[in-house]
């Protein structure tokens, strides 16, 4: 950047190839709807005309998991529910982002039983958890916006695969 | 005649000009959405946020008495506070006051029970955007139960 900044008429902008395709991907994510409780209801809320979620770029709210980008886990993952989770996270293309939004997915939240997963974090890597029970359709967007800021500060060419180690909950980076 | 009328309004795209003449009418109307980041839509009076814990207004002194019986209402158990007396002191001195946000539901039982008076020592606040990037920063330290919690800037 520095060796050619400002070196070239008005109408060439210099920007590095990570920041283009970081500023590509904030501004167009799409989200997989994936209501499983009561934080789907605030999610359509994000999602309608009062908060307006396209105006962050994230209005697609598709079916498919092969056409989004993120995957917002609203509500309780129960553990028959978790393998049907994994498997749609697994379909996604890469890049891929979760947002695990009110206290269910984000710790089991009030149930702490056996046929809840407690924190979707244990079978998928989470990005932005998003506490609230369930969360304002604001601190959805707060939550979009956390992402955003995520998405701007990685590295976007040399992207390394997240992967669970088996026993933690924490994802650590291997070489693709 | 029915498919002569069909005809006709083909032409003339009335079906078209109906739903144009529906956009056109919402067109002049204000804008419905919220610029959320600009604009912070007000809260329910009785709306609970984030667990906040008070001090004194004029002193800046502790209110807390380090009763435990918010830890003691919570039905999850997130709350776990301590504290320590000081000699020649009433009242006792809050050494921690850690809160697991992340499971925690806003039911309001904890501030419900908090039992100092005028000023309460545990409330629900109007803070709503809590987001994190790690479970760890959901527990919420002494610090931002007073202060409230900030933004958190992602590391790589």
């Amino acid at each position: 950047m520095g060796l050619i900044d400002h070196r070239f008429e008005d109408n060439f902008i210099t920007t590095s190839i990570d920041r283009v395709l970081n500023w590509a991907r904030e501004s167009s994510i799409w989200p997989m709807g994936f209501g499983l409780a009561c934080c789907a209801i605030e999610m359509m809320a994000a999602s309608a005309s009062r908060y307006d979620i396209a105006r962050f770029g994230a209005e697609v709210f598709r079916a498919s998991p092969r056409q989004s980008d993120l995957m917002i886990v609203a509500g309780t993952v129960t553990k028959k529910m978790a393998p049907v989770l994994r498997r749609l996270y697994d379909q996604m293309p890469e890049p891929k982002w979760v947002i695990s939004m009110g206290s269910c997915s984000n710790a089991g939240g009030p149930f702490p039983t056996y046929s809840v997963l407690q924190g979707v974090d244990k079978i998928v890597p989470v990005d932005v958890y998003v506490s609230g029970c369930p969360p304002r359709p604001e601190a959805l967007l707060y939550g979009l916006m956390r992402l955003q800021d995520k998405i701007r500060k990685e590295g976007s060419v040399l992207r390394r695969e997240r992967v669970i180690p088996q026993g933690q909950s924490e994802p650590i980076l291997v070489e693709a | 005649m029915s498919t002569v009328i069909n005809f006709f309004k083909t032409i003339f795209l009335v079906d078209l000009l109906k739903g144009l003449w529906v956009t056109l009418k919402y067109t002049p109307r204000p804008a419905f959405t919220f610029q959320y980041p600009a604009e912070r839509r007000p809260t329910a009076p009785r709306f609970r946020g984030v667990l906040r814990l008070q001090t004194e207004p004029g002193t800046g002194a502790q209110t807390c008495i380090v009763c435990d019986q918010c830890a003691k209402a919570c039905p999850d158990e997130l709350i776990a506070l301590g504290g320590h007396r000081e000699p020649g002191q009433k009242i006792k001195v809050l050494d921690y006051f850690d809160f697991n946000l992340s499971r925690c539901s806003f039911c309001g039982l904890c501030s419900e029970v908090c039992p100092t008076k005028p000023i309460k020592a545990l409330i629900m606040s109007e803070d709503y955007e809590l987001g994190s990037y790690s479970r760890e920063a959901q527990v919420l330290r002494v610090d931002q139960m007073y202060d409230g919690v900030s933004i958190e800037a992602y590391t790589r």
